[in-house]
């Protein structure tokens, strides 16, 4: 018998009011398994991610979730998914997103993975207290639990989000370009700790423009520009061919390699 | 007059009793509250809900009298707070927008109270207050007011904070921002509620704001905030009660109580800025009374490794 996927899109698309988006989106993520997605900027990746979360409605197809849990994949609706898909996914948003004044402990950020599980009634207690420590361990990150959060490096902070995460212990993590602006021991510490959670059981959907990545950590490849061009094994989706349709001009470092991908119009 | 007159004695008159309960409960209310105004930068619709509740309290007044002013005020609080959560989600951030809705209520206000015969006398009071002169029977209702707000904001509180921090972050956990947005500006809404029927809409502004600004100099722990902030607010609000009974009744200089509150919350925080700048408590940021950036969500790439 195989495992349900935890996500699966058939012919989906997100759309803004305003008309950019991303469709024809087919794709399924097993518990365990990492997908990558990649394209350029302003390919759509983002509008997928916050699609899934349910903050960009969904104009076309399916989406699925479940399966991780035992659970059958229940379709979810158009806005207010997010609340469907509650305790089941994490988002790792982009730290320099956040306001580094704000004043809270890099413990107490990943305290906030536990609130839902909590409601609005209970309050932390010795599990959840845990269940921090733990999470701040797997990224590394345990001797500086009570530092202010804006103190950290850039690194540092994309970890202890990613340790919010985890503490959430979410069936489906969202990954929105979490290597931008990573020195290389953040790298490694950011591609270890995604191999643990794959190990774990824990479904990994990762944004990036970086294909050295996609190789280092995930099965599986999504090649998007404001529609889905191609997916499947790392190595049968990022060829030459596919990356040149996807990267149309534009420069990709692949296997250590800068090369600038020729248009088509000159051929 | 003594000091212990002035910081105790005076209370035991019904009236200054009356005050001083009626304040300090407002002022923990307002200090807990102004922490997340401060934290979410919602300085500018607390603003606008102190103008919006104008109109309110005149045609509770206008209809019902002194007893229509905590039901009008309200309902046209929590109509306030409706329409800024509406207008914030539709993306209608214009200053110039808002300012124009709100200019708009508060004359309709003035023009309601303009038809009584005691134009001045109860536009003075909507305007300013008349903390000394809350009846008994209002005692009650005020105190339950400010602790509605207070309940709603603790009850709420853990997820707030998570949406201060981090807006995305908290609804892909789940948690609803028109729900949080609307319990938080409706709290707010009946603080404001709460304070003009007591030092009065112009003044509620600085109950709102100032201990949470104070708070933020003094301590950079998130759960220090609203203690420090609470007590901050109750011990102005009786040294303000204090010190414009002392000078009233000890030096025959008759100073509005409202206002006096008002005058020791801005010292008071002129003193903790002064000292956070000599001894430099405050470990890092701005924290002033400046709506600070975590409200727009602009990105902040200080301090991102590259």
């Amino acid at each position: 018998m195989t495992v349900p996927p935890v996500l699966r899109l058939r012919g989906a698309a997100f759309t803004y009011p305003g008309g950019a988006g991303v469709s024809g989106l087919q794709l399924d993520i097993s518990p365990g398994e990492a997908v990558a997605l990649i394209g350029p900027n302003g390919a759509g990746k983002s509008t997928l991610l916050k699609g899934i979360l349910g903050l960009v409605p969904k104009t076309a197809g399916t989406i699925e979730l479940g399966g991780a849990r035992g659970a059958a994949p229940a379709p979810i609706g158009r806005i207010g998914s997010a609340h469907a898909a509650s305790g089941m996914i994490a988002f790792l948003p982009q730290s320099a997103e956040l306001d580094p004044d704000f004043p809270i402990s890099l413990e107490q950020v990943v305290m906030q993975g536990r609130y839902r599980g909590l409601g609005l009634f209970r309050w932390p207690g010795r599990a959840d207290g845990a269940a921090v420590r733990h999470a701040l361990e797997t990224v590394g990150l345990a001797e500086l639990a009570r530092r202010p959060f804006g103190e950290l490096s850039g690194g540092q902070r994309q970890r202890g989000l990613l340790a919010r995460a985890l503490a959430s212990e979410p069936a489906l993590l969202l990954l929105d370009e979490p290597f931008n602006g990573l020195d290389q021991a953040n790298r490694d510490a950011l591609v270890d700790t995604i191999r643990t959670l794959k190990t774990r059981g824990v479904a990994v959907l990762v944004s990036t423009h970086d294909l050295e990545l996609a190789r280092l950590v995930c099965d599986t490849v999504v090649l998007v520009n404001g529609t889905q061009l191609a997916s499947g094994p790392v190595d049968e989706v990022l060829t030459l061919g596919n990356v040149q349709e996807c990267f149309e001009g534009l420069e990709v470092e692949l296997d250590e390699h800068t090369l600038v991908v020729p248009g088509h119009e000159g051929h | 007059m003594s000091l212990t007159d002035a910081l105790f004695g005076a209370f035991a008159i019904p009236f200054m009793g009356r005050a001083l309960l009626v304040m300090l409960v407002l002022a923990v209310v307002a200090g807990v509250v102004g922490v997340l105004v401060n934290l979410r930068g919602l300085e500018f619709i607390s603003d606008g809900l102190t103008h919006a509740v104008f109109p309110g309290l005149a045609i509770g007044l206008a209809v019902g009298g002194t007893a229509g002013l905590l039901p009008g005020a309200a309902i046209a609080a929590l109509a306030g707070a409706l329409a800024l959560t509406w207008l914030d989600r539709a993306g209608i951030t214009s200053d110039a927008a808002i300012a124009i809705v709100l200019t708009a209520t508060f004359s309709i206000g003035v023009i309601v109270v303009s038809r009584s015969d005691d134009y001045a006398g109860e536009l003075e009071a909507l305007l300013f207050g008349r903390v000394l002169t809350i009846p008994p029977a209002e005692v009650v209702p005020l105190i339950i007011v400010s602790l509605a707000a207070l309940a709603m904001v603790l009850v709420t509180l853990k997820q707030q904070l998570y949406r201060a921090f981090d807006a995305k972050g908290s609804r892909a956990a789940g948690d609803s921002a028109l729900v949080l947005d609307l319990v938080l500006n409706s709290a707010i809404a009946l603080v404001v509620v709460a304070a003009a029927s007591t030092i009065g809409t112009l003044l509620v502004l600085a109950l709102l704001i100032v201990p949470g600004a104070v708070a933020r100099l003094v301590t950079a722990r998130l759960w220090w905030l609203f203690p420090v902030a609470a007590v901050f607010a109750a011990v102005a609000a009786w040294l303000g009660l204090a010190l414009g009974y002392a000078v009233s009744v000890g030096a025959g200089v008759d100073l509005p109580a409202g206002s006096t509150v008002v005058a020791v919350f801005v010292v008071g925080y002129g003193l903790v800025l002064l000292g956070s700048s000599v001894f430099g408590r405050r470990l890092r940021g701005s924290g002033g009374l400046e709506p600070d950036s975590s409200s727009s969500g602009a990105p902040r790439p200080a301090g991102v490794a590259r």
